[in-house]
């Protein structure tokens, strides 16, 4: 009787929501409401008002940066939540169930990761500071240089790992991105604007307007520092384990 | 039919395939390995609509760190689902 219930009510569902995409606009159409409203000014004038070249990052971190702050903030508060439930290490070097792995790792992983980490982190540099002109930028890259950090903990342990950042310089690292964007905001009050717009009407007038494109990478730095040490940070939290493990080797 | 439209149901029927067995699987160490492949898929997709942004951190996040830290969060419990 249950699963009958269950079944009516998803197909229900079903029909619903299967009329409601066949009455959808035509994806691509330019006709579409999404493409009629504030999207033509976005394409048209992002260049001269945001000074970036890549539209997206122009969105992202001008026209909407009240959102990507929010996200921001999102992001440092899954780090507080994580760590007020598994609890930040004391100073000094920690362990996890990686450096007691019955399998340790072969010689020929252990040279590859050590090959690729620095092309990978390398990698994600470019795509922080290109993020004004390509695809990508500080989420991005922040993500990659986790990503990075996680191949050498799972292979080298978090003994290694934690000892190459150890706490004092993720904990300062941590805010970054939440307080990078809160202050490079406040600047455009400063000046005489609106928060978080990097284009000052009184001030910066007459400076260059590359100003405006180093305050949009200054603020993608920062979310890309403060979102790789978020992410190593909720990595080592969650591998630590509390009493001393001697590292294998 | 186009060359670009077959890449495209392709995808999606094995976005659709992947998406069902992560949810049905009962290994959950199974279930997040197809997860990750999911994610990889959809970063594909987000390319093939043109949201290379999107796509570079479905595959970061989705497909790299998330994986991973499903994988620890097994380890530390149980590996398979309860009946």
């Amino acid at each position: 009787m249950k699963k009958v219930a269950a079944l009516l009510f998803i197909s229900a569902l079903a029909v619903l929501l299967l009329y409601v995409v066949a009455s959808m606009p035509p994806m691509g159409d330019p006709d579409n409401p999404t493409a009629t409203h504030v999207i033509p000014r976005y394409l048209e004038r992002a260049e001269e008002e945001t000074h970036t070249v890549n539209v997206v990052t122009g969105v992202i971190l001008n026209y909407r940066g009240y959102d990507t702050m929010g996200e921001v903030t999102v992001i440092f508060c899954a780090l507080a939540a994580v760590l007020a439930v598994l609890g930040r290490e004391r100073r000094g070097v920690i362990h996890g169930f990686v450096d007691r792995s019955e399998v340790p790792a072969s010689v020929i992983v252990k040279t590859m990761v050590r090959f690729m980490v620095p092309f990978i982190i390398l990698f994600s540099v470019y795509t922080i500071l290109h993020g004004e002109t390509s695809p990508g930028g500080g989420f991005q890259g922040g993500a990659v240089i986790g990503g990075s950090m996680i191949i050498f903990t799972t292979i080298f342990g978090l003994y290694e790992s934690s000892r190459r950042i150890p706490l004092k310089v993720r904990a300062p690292l941590e805010g970054a991105a939440v307080m990078g964007f809160f202050l490079v905001g406040s600047l455009g009050l400063v000046g005489g604007g609106n928060f978080l717009t990097y284009a000052w009407p009184r001030v910066a007038q007459g400076l260059h307007p590359s100003l405006v494109v180093w305050l949009t990478v200054l603020v993608e730095v920062g979310i890309g520092l403060g979102g790789a040490m978020v992410l190593t940070s909720i990595l080592f939290a969650m591998i630590r384990e509390e009493e001393e493990i001697a590292p294998a080797s | 039919m186009k060359m670009g439209t077959a890449l495209n149901l392709v995808l999606i029927l094995l976005l659709l395939t992947t998406a069902l067995l992560a949810v049905t699987a009962r290994d959950l160490l199974a279930a997040v390995v197809v997860f990750s492949v999911y994610s990889l898929i959809m970063a594909l997709m987000w390319q093939r609509l043109q949201a290379p942004d999107l796509a570079l951190t479905e595959a970061a996040v989705g497909a790299g760190v998330t994986t991973v830290l499903f994988v620890i969060t097994i380890f530390k419990t149980r590996r398979r689902e309860e009946e």
